[in-house]
């Protein structure tokens, strides 16, 4: 019994680490705040609470306790909270948007015509 | 099969090592500051994520005071900073054409 939960902890911090991995790309190849905050708001959110229940599976509820799910209602309550701070902020201040010309990360952006 | 199970967890170390040097590579180079905030975020959040695969391998749980200390200083780094630059940054002038041309040839923001 016990190699199949180790296995399935595994599995499931491999998961969250992969997720965490695809946000992180998604941080670099999106062209906007806005889209890197939906990119980092989704996908840390899911990774980081895949870590935490691998880790809970792992541990067993009576060496971890309350803590790991105390950890995990954490991680949902602030990760959006601090993703919707960015994006409102840089919606607030007009800070340069996708198909905006103040952009110039990107050349391939400067080429397409704007809508 | 617990063999396998360590593959894995070596594969997921690997795998958020890359993710924080992704996050460092946004770090350096966000065009905005928020960019630098939500990927300084972003590189705390992955640092978490190492702990929790440190005590998965360590099969303690000592750590897990640090997993919820170390991601509240993250979000409340997050929360001032983005509190500071709503008062500082300054604000966005009315919505004409000329001071939108006016900025397009200021310096970009930072």
């Amino acid at each position: 019994m016990t190699p199949f939960i180790h296995l399935i902890s595994a599995i499931l911090t491999l998961c969250g680490a992969l997720t965490i991995l695809v946000a992180m790309i998604g941080t670099v190849r999106l062209p906007d705040v806005f889209c890197r905050s939906h990119a980092l708001g989704k996908g840390l959110t899911l990774g980081l609470v895949l870590l935490l229940c691998g880790l809970w599976i792992d541990l067993g509820s009576e060496a971890a306790g309350l803590r790991i799910p105390a950890a995990i209602f954490f991680q949902f309550l602030t990760l959006p909270v601090a993703s919707h701070l960015g994006a409102s902020l840089s919606y607030q201040k007009r800070l340069p948007r996708h198909g905006d010309p103040r952009i110039d990360e990107d050349p391939r952006l400067e080429r397409s015509p704007r809508p | 099969m617990t063999q396998l199970a360590q593959l894995l967890i070596q594969i997921a170390f690997y795998t958020l090592i890359v993710a924080t040097l992704i996050g460092f590579f946004r770090l350096v180079r966000g065009p905005t500051v928020i960019d630098r905030i939500m990927s300084f975020d972003a590189v705390v959040l992955c640092a978490v994520g190492l702990i929790v695969l440190l005590s998965r391998t360590w099969e303690t749980s000592l750590f897990l005071e640090l997993i919820l200390i170390v991601s509240c200083l993250g979000f409340f780094g997050t929360v001032a900073l983005v509190s500071y630059l709503r008062r500082t940054l300054p604000d966005p002038e009315e919505d004409s054409p000329e001071t939108e041309a006016k900025e397009t040839r200021k310096e970009p923001r930072p």
